[in-house]
């Protein structure tokens, strides 16, 4: 029988912590086993089998003649909307911006939606960051506002934030406090040493009332928020302090004024000790969509070619708008269709699309042509970040079906008049 | 392949001072990628008669690609708003202002004549990120200066006394992250910032950081001795501690002091020559740090000036923006990269009217002005920090007309000017050839990049030819036509071609027995894979 092959260092996609320590064991052309993996990473890799397929209005097709399909359709629209979906490379993100300045067209990501109020946010005031690995290294303190990474980010707290020892937490967990700060249902780990309790409708206000004490401007006597103002004098005290929220809370678009008050009070903790806001974020090189986004375009997401250069639309709730309103006559999604958020799949469903990407040819709306590529970091190799904005190489590790790179390049180049 | 373009430029005025070539009536010929001596007859010609031909502009330091930029332009929808480039069928679209798109990036430095432009900080951990938006900025040659001297592994090694070893890994992170310069910012005083507690900053070279066997004096002599050592092309870049604070032109004198001697580059000058004291009035140094500069020859520097306006601050000082946010209210980024170093960004504008942004302005031309040898000292404005490079122009012309000049002093605050040589009145106007060492010849001879910077036979066809305006500004706004490469990118004042660069980059001999240690360092500590660390391709 045939012996296995393993492949270390690799990149999982399954959430934005990126882990890149990830064994595959490959047995007969598919993934037997990991090693690292979490269950989401697990769920992720999968055996690694993916269709290969082309279809044209749910025909099976010669590549070329989808590719034909494709060009015809999307010439031939008055306003496409391109969306850059998951588990694609940077190399293929760069590629859909280019086809989107090409066509006119209005361009959107996964950031246009769910993450769109950390985005927003950090453009009015910026933000007191850290990559994850710095947050290891100097954090003392560390408060989950919120949320309980185990959930959706189950390694975050073994690789990152709490368990690993650093240089200024030679003991690991024990070096750190972790502080748990519950908002309704939103709970923070369950093994925290402290918890805080803010009630949903309190939640930004307390963020407001923190950030008053820590700049010494807080000094009204509200019994309501007295946890939280006791709460922001505490956090005046560690060297170095890491906050932990969701930026993905939901599939709706995140709160601004919460996302922005998160930040403002990361900022100001930076006066009397030093703090760092760790925005969780998913997987599926979602993050270097913003970026490819924001060197290639200036703006990080929701960006609209129409007038021949980009604009900028934040607010007009971006591709799901665009699709809901009736605003587009043709789609092309590059990318794993399963990602593409519920409410932007049905509008889909509406106008002819063109689907390139993993199991594009079992896209949960119709496709009016559908080409299958191989997983970035599962079948083609290329760039993707993780959630603190780091690069990293992918490494494939199966042969698959032809790179969505290569194959979206194929399709700009049929564009290009 | 047929044989290599060739092309004759005629009759122009050549500058090449490099090659000894003043304003000379002359042929250019040029065979694909080259400068050649000589053509046959009969090739296509060029006809620059009444123009000035000289080698594409150099940009020894500027931010314009990889992970602090990208995050500056994410911070700044407002201006990428204000200022939409349209594409067409050479150009793809994009976005200006202080932090141009990747490919408005490539097209405005070509549509100045420059065609070679060095990235001035790439945290190795972002290395990856910093090259693929060079991969997206066309045109221009570039390569990265790579952030040392901040970074844990180092400090340890100088901590315990091993400079070799040191030494090893410098050589190590230049090869995987395809960097090409040692660059060190603010050495010492970004780790203090990152570890948190009451001390934020390192206020001298003598400041203990986190052992008392390291201090920025420390962290210099070893990382100039290692780009020494490694035989770097270009020697190590040094962003001084104090960057602008009032009285830092001691600190700058010391930390020249610290490396005298050993070939050193200390980068945006201007920031770094103040007298005065912390927390007291501000005044010009200029003389004094400039007077260092002349009387030794194995420093070089470039200016940084200050240009009034728009501007970005952009830095690994994060520490420094932590100040300038508290100072100025406006919106702030803070980035600690692990392990390595920092990142911080406030958007901000030079009025003429501020009497510290005068100062500022006035130290900048004074350091021009007061050099004696052009190759020396490098014309930039840290772009976006001090200005943006579309302001070149306009500094060459402060430069080159002391009319205009002493008309533009007149206009600003002249509260912080008092005992300015620049008040004092300083007749100098650069020559056309210094200009084109200060902004070609001289970068490109400090850099160690032997074919560029200049046109006799094997180098670059990298030129660039200007109409011969009286005004310097719009002259060397608005070149008539740019070659790189051989190609013709800029024709008639339009860009035309707007072709891939090349990336610039070292891989010196070390002592591979550094990356055992190394490996178990990131064993103990790194959150990235040493496999899959740097800038290279893997599997």
């Amino acid at each position: 029988m045939t012996s296995g092959r393993t492949v270390a260092h690799v990149t999982c996609l399954g959430c934005g912590c990126a882990c890149d320590d990830i064994t595959v064991v490959v047995e007969r052309d598919r993934i037997a086993s990991l090693v690292n993996a979490c269950p989401l990473g697990q769920t992720w890799f999968g055996d690694g089998t993916v269709p290969e397929e082309s279809r044209v209005k749910g025909r099976a097709g010669s590549l070329q003649r989808a590719l034909t399909e494709a060009t015809k359709l999307l010439t031939g629209a008055k306003r496409p909307l391109i969306y850059v979906a998951a588990d694609v490379s940077c190399e293929a993100q760069r590629e859909a911006v280019a086809i989107a300045d090409r066509l006119r067209a209005a361009l959107d990501t996964w950031a246009g939606g769910s993450a769109a109020g950390g985005v927003l946010a950090a453009q009015r005031r910026g933000r007191a960051g850290a990559t994850l690995g710095e947050i290891r290294q100097r954090a003392d303190v560390i408060v989950f506002w919120a949320v309980d990474p185990a959930d959706r980010y189950p390694r975050y707290a073994s690789r990152y934030a709490v368990e690993p020892r650093g240089l200024e937490a030679p003991e690991g967990r024990k070096s750190r406090t972790v502080i748990a700060v519950d908002v309704g249902p939103s709970r923070g780990p369950d093994d925290a040493d402290t918890r805080v309790t803010i009630a949903p409708e309190d939640e930004v206000d307390a963020l407001g009332v923190m950030r008053a004490t820590v700049q010494n401007r807080w000094g009204e006597d509200d019994a309501r928020f007295q946890p939280a103002a006791e709460l922001a004098r505490r956090l005046m005290q560690p060297r170095y302090v890491a906050l932990v929220a969701d930026g993905e809370p939901g599939p709706a678009p995140s709160d601004p004024d919460r996302a922005e008050a998160l930040v403002a009070l990361a900022q100001a903790l930076n006066g009397p000790t030093r703090c760092a806001l760790s925005t969780l974020r998913g997987g599926g090189n979602r993050a270097g969509a913003e970026q490819v986004l924001t060197w290639q375009t200036g703006f990080p997401c929701a960006v609209d070619f129409a007038r021949g250069y980009p604009e900028y639309r934040p607010h007009g709730g971006g591709a799901a708008a665009l699709v809901a309103t009736g605003e587009v006559d043709a789609a092309l999604v590059v990318g794993a269709a399963a990602s593409v958020p519920e409410g932007i799949a049905r509008g889909l469903g509406r106008v002819p699309t063109v689907v390139i990407g993993p199991r594009a040819s079992a896209a949960p709306f119709p496709a009016a042509v559908a080409i299958d590529t191989g997983v970035a970091g599962i079948h083609e190799g290329g760039l993707a970040f993780r959630m603190d904005d780091v690069p990293l190489p992918l490494r494939p590790v199966l042969a698959g079906p032809r790179a969505a790179a290569a194959t979206i390049h194929a399709l700009r180049e049929a564009l290009e008049p | 392949m047929t044989t290599a373009a060739r092309l004759r430029i005629t009759g122009g005025t050549v500058y090449d001072p490099a090659n000894g070539v003043d304003g000379v009536v002359r042929d250019v010929c040029i065979e694909g990628e080259r400068i050649v001596a000589d053509l046959p007859s009969g090739v296509p010609r060029l006809d620059a008669r009444g123009m000035i031909v000289m080698p594409g502009g150099v940009d020894i330091h500027a931010h314009v690609a990889g992970s602090s930029v990208n995050h500056a332009r994410r911070l700044l929808p407002e201006e990428h708003a204000a200022d939409p480039v349209p594409g067409d069928a050479i150009r793809r679209s994009g976005t200006g202002g202080t932090l141009p798109s990747t490919f408005v990036t490539g097209y405005r430095y070509a549509g100045l004549g420059y065609t070679t432009a060095m990235e001035a900080a790439v945290a190795p951990l972002a290395a990856r990120h910093a090259h693929a938006e060079l991969d997206d900025t066309p045109i221009l040659d570039s390569g990265c200066f790579v952030l040392l001297g901040n970074d844990d592994y180092l400090l340890r090694q100088i901590a315990t006394g091993e400079a070799t070893r040191a030494r090893d890994y410098a050589g190590w992170l230049l090869g995987v992250t395809r960097g090409y310069a040692i660059k060190i910012v603010n050495p010492g005083g970004v780790a203090r910032w990152k570890g948190g507690g009451s001390e934020r900053n390192v206020t001298g070279l003598d400041d203990p950081v986190g052992s008392s066997a390291v201090t920025p004096r420390k962290i210099l002599e070893t990382l100039a001795g290692a780009a020494n050592a490694l035989a770097l092309p270009h020697p190590v870049h040094v962003h001084c501690n104090n960057l602008g604070q009032a009285g830092n032109a001691a600190t700058t004198l010391e930390s020249m002091q610290a490396v005298a001697g050993q070939r050193a580059h200390f980068t945006h000058l201007q920031f770094h020559s103040y007298g005065g004291a912390r927390g007291k009035e501000w005044k010009s140094a200029a003389r004094d740090v400039i007077e260092y500069v002349n009387s030794h020859p194995e420093v070089s520097v470039d200016v940084g000036q200050v240009m009034f306006g728009a501007a970005t601050t952009v830095t690994a000082d994060s520490p420094v923006e932590y100040l300038l946010h508290s100072s100025t209210g406006r919106k702030w980024v803070n980035v600690d990269i692990e392990l390595e170093t920092g990142c911080g960004i406030v958007p901000y504008a030079y009025k003429e009217k501020a009497a510290v942004a005068a100062l500022q302005w006035a130290v900048g031309l004074e350091l021009f002005l007061l050099a004696r040898d052009p190759w020396r000292v490098a014309l930039s404005t840290d772009h976006p920090n001090g200005g943006t490079f579309l302001s070149y122009p306009q500094l060459i012309r402060l430069l080159m007309d002391r009319a205009y000049r002493d008309d533009r002093l007149k206009g600003v605050n002249q509260k912080l000017l008092a005992g300015s040589a620049l008040l004092d009145g300083l007749a100098r106007e650069y020559t056309l050839s210094e200009i084109v060492i200060i902004t070609r010849a001289g970068p490109a001879r400090l850099l160690g990049l032997t074919s560029k910077g200049h046109l006799a036979p094997g180098a670059d066809a990298d030129v660039t030819i200007y109409a011969n305006e009286p005004d310097r500004a719009k002259m060397f706004a608005t070149p008539r036509h740019v070659l790189k490469a051989g190609t013709l990118v800029v024709e008639d004042g339009q860009l035309r071609r707007a072709p891939a660069g090349r990336r610039l980059s070292v891989r010196p001999e070390h002592d591979r027995a550094v990356t055992r240690d190394l490996k178990r360092f990131f064993d103990d500590y790194a959150c990235v894979s040493f496999e899959n660390y740097g800038a290279e391709p893997v599997a």
